[in-house]
């Protein structure tokens, strides 16, 4: 074997995972985009740093001082959330922590949304899927959880999901979108025809295409289809829709939409 | 079932491309493992025409496989092997699936005898079982994927197939939740153990299956967990997964693809995971690998490294579309024959080690991944489960922890740089590793309870728990 001492790697190749590795560290972060009471700066803390046993105590202390339940999910939890998608853009967070983070924030919102008369209202509906003869859902999956993070109720109807169920169920269901993944190419035109039954018969709603297998100019491709390249720009596309855009705006917008990533 | 006891290569330095302990002749003239590395072509059919069984027969066959062959003979390749891995809608229309592959038969017959290139084809035919319904035949009752999983192996091998294999998906409900938690020990249960156990049941049948119809089992790869695992830890730019954890997944699943192996398959293994130089290691059975001539289907840092062992090179998989130099499937199959001429180049000419080292050492330390799947690196992993064989749990953890310690010792030698991060997950996945139960009945009880409350979808019975 040719002695790897001998190869000056330097030569070869750059290590821009190391050289650009993010300095920031999260605790700045946290001084810098928490609230400063500290009631709901302890709540917001406890998703940021996922401390899933810390948050029950936390909203209930919350409560207990004469916090509005809202504000606890909306100025504690969210605020919270919204910190760590700070910290995954900038690469100082990965998924493992803004999945964790997710589920402390959903355990601090069902505590939270019993003190709410009637319940936590939330933003829509949005009906997710695996496209037919597509077994991989892991990215859709992954959606889902930062869809309710960010205060959506998801409709989860699986993977390898036929066409015509897609259409019956968002007839049935009206979301403010819907949204595929496909991890291969040949399962992705499921997209472009459910997008068309569902524009036939009169549902004019964004048709979100993602997944291993589907790029932009595909998801443009059709009447409805808008894109997402990773699972955070989902939440942000949902909240244009929840605006009133439109699929022909967002993707206009789709660069400052998503950030361009 | 009896496990593999020793290696194969008693030294990393005995293994290099083209060349196997155990090699395999079959299909018209085709002899992997004897020396001559092989180019494996494989392809995919355009979206829409899956709806139509005449045009997909049309794709796969007429423009496909035919626009490949030719191109090999163009270029003066000498040996080609077609590998067409079925599409979903073929799990589930068998007919049109037998026709293709019969075609596909009769068409390398053809151009053999007209060309005496020598031709195989590999059927990997598609494991579409769900979890939520059932992995074994009688439990899905809506869909029945897995009865049509074996009725798929038995269209392939009745119909023609040379090589039959299949990317199983036991253990993926977990596998998939452990990589959005970080957690090495989902992965180790989810993949180590349920995984191995799938493995064993389905390919118990399978080899039954090929011996009947003389068909070469092939072999399986972690597709469904690991190559997940490699999609999302991506690149430079990429901060889903840390390329620590992807590269102990990667230890952890060769565990797993020993088990087809363990139950008579012969190989080719198959390249989608990229454990298959560990299991070289351990078993001296021919390897099918892909690396930068796959760009088309994978993305990842190990485009050179992967070749240094290979006894087929793969493209992965190729979406049929025109190019400037004729369809895609015939200049990515071009590429790939390049590819391997140079490799036969350097054997013939005596140079076979020193480009595989050139091969290795320009990916080397590139990524935790291509560290740990540099052929010396990998070896040691693979002694490892050799040593630690006696049961799945036990192999699969010892892979882990084995391959956790050459990346960090690579680390503290200076050899491999690693980001903060990519060295604190390391830290954290070895604490976690060395502080499981030596009882593999300890840590099932302990996962199955864990896993069974944590992941909705879990169901132990469809692993026979």
């Amino acid at each position: 074997m040719i002695d790897p001492r001998k190869v000056d790697y330097g030569f070869i190749l750059r290590r821009y995972d190391i050289e650009s590795e993010s300095q920031m560290r999260p605790e700045t972060v946290a001084a810098r985009m928490l609230p400063q009471d500290p009631l709901l700066g302890e709540v917001a803390s406890s998703v940021m740093f996922m401390r899933l046993r810390d948050v029950g105590p936390a909203v209930s202390r919350a409560l207990q001082m004469g916090v509005k339940p809202l504000d606890i999910i909306n100025k504690g939890l969210v605020a919270g959330m919204d910190a760590v998608g700070y910290l995954y853009k900038e690469h100082v967070y990965y998924l493992p922590e803004v999945m964790m983070a997710a589920k402390t924030m959903e355990s601090g919102i069902s505590l939270a949304e019993k003190h709410i008369p009637g319940g936590r209202v939330t933003k829509g509906m949005v009906v997710m899927h695996a496209a037919e003869g597509d077994p991989h859902d892991i990215g859709k999956n992954i959606a889902a959880v930062m869809l309710r993070s960010a205060g959506y109720e998801v409709v989860d109807l699986g993977k390898d999901v036929p066409v015509d169920e897609v259409v019956r169920i968002v007839l049935d269901r009206k979301p403010l979108m819907v949204t595929g993944t496909a991890l291969m190419t040949t399962t992705m035109p499921a997209f472009p025809a459910a997008a068309e039954k569902l524009h036939a018969a009169g549902l004019d709603i964004p048709y979100m295409a993602a997944g291993g297998a589907v790029n932009r100019e595909y998801a443009e491709s059709f009447d409805g289809g808008i894109y997402s390249r990773k699972a955070p720009q989902t939440p942000p596309i949902a909240d244009m829709v929840l605006k009133g855009k439109g699929w022909r705006e967002i993707r206009e917008e789709w660069d400052d939409i998503t950030g361009g990533i | 079932m009896p496990r593999f006891a020793r290696m194969a290569y008693q030294k990393a330095d005995d293994m290099v491309f083209g060349s196997s302990r155990k090699p395999l002749s079959y299909g018209l003239g085709i002899k992997v493992g004897t020396g001559r590395v092989i180019p494996e072509a494989k392809y995919a059919p355009r979206p829409g025409v899956t709806q139509s069984p005449d045009r997909l027969k049309r794709e796969f066959v007429d423009y496909m496989s035919k626009d490949i062959i030719h191109r090999a003979v163009n270029l003066g390749f000498p040996d080609l092997q077609l590998e067409t891995e079925w599409i979903s809608h073929m799990g589930a229309d068998q007919r049109t699936s037998g026709d293709i592959v019969s075609m596909q038969k009769e068409l390398i017959e053809g151009c053999h005898a007209e060309y005496g290139i020598n031709l195989a084809v590999r059927q990997t035919i598609p494991d579409l079982r769900e979890c939520e319904l059932g992995l074994r035949p009688g439990r899905d009752s809506i869909r029945s994927h897995p009865e049509q999983l074996f009725e798929s192996a038995e269209t392939a091998c009745s119909q023609g197939a040379d090589v039959l294999s299949v990317e199983t998906l036991g253990g993926k409900e977990i596998c998939d939740y452990a990589v959005t938690q970080g957690d090495i020990v989902g992965f180790l249960f989810g993949m180590g153990c349920l995984g191995s156990i799938d493995a064993e049941y389905v390919w118990d049948e399978f080899v039954g299956i090929c011996r009947r119809n003389r068909t070469v089992p092939g072999g399986d790869t972690a597709c469904s967990g690991a190559n997940t695992v490699m999609f999302m830890s991506g690149g430079y730019l990429d901060n889903d997964v840390q390329k620590t954890f992807s590269a102990l997944c990667r230890c952890i699943s060769a565990a797993r693809s020993l088990v087809p192996f363990e139950c008579g398959a012969t190989g080719p293994g198959k390249d989608c995971a990229y454990e298959g130089i560990i299991v070289k290691a351990i078993t001296g059975l021919p390897i099918s690998q892909e690396g930068k001539n796959a760009g088309c289907a994978h993305f990842d840092l190990m485009g050179n490294v992967m070749a240094q062992c290979c006894d087929l090179w793969s493209d992965e998989s190729v979406e049929y579309h025109p190019d400037f130099g004729g369809s895609s499937v015939a200049c990515w199959a071009g590429s790939l024959g390049y590819e391997c001429s140079l490799m036969n180049t350097a054997t013939a000419s005596g140079n076979g080690k020193v480009l595989r080292d050139l091969y290795m050492l320009s990916d080397r330390v590139r990524s935790p991944e291509s560290y740990i799947l540099s052929y010396d690196n990998a070896w040691a992993v693979g002694k490892a489960i050799v040593d630690n064989r006696k049961d799945h749990y036990l192999r699969a953890r010892a892979a882990a922890i084995a391959g956790a310690n050459i990346i960090l010792e690579g680390y503290r030698s200076g050899e491999l740089g690693l980001s903060r991060r990519q060295l604190e997950k390391l830290y954290r996945m070895i604490r976690d590793l060395e502080s499981l139960p030596d009882d593999s009945d300890a840590f099932m009880e302990s996962c199955l309870r864990r896993y069974s409350t944590e992941v909705s979808k879990f169901d132990p019975a469809n692993y026979g728990l």
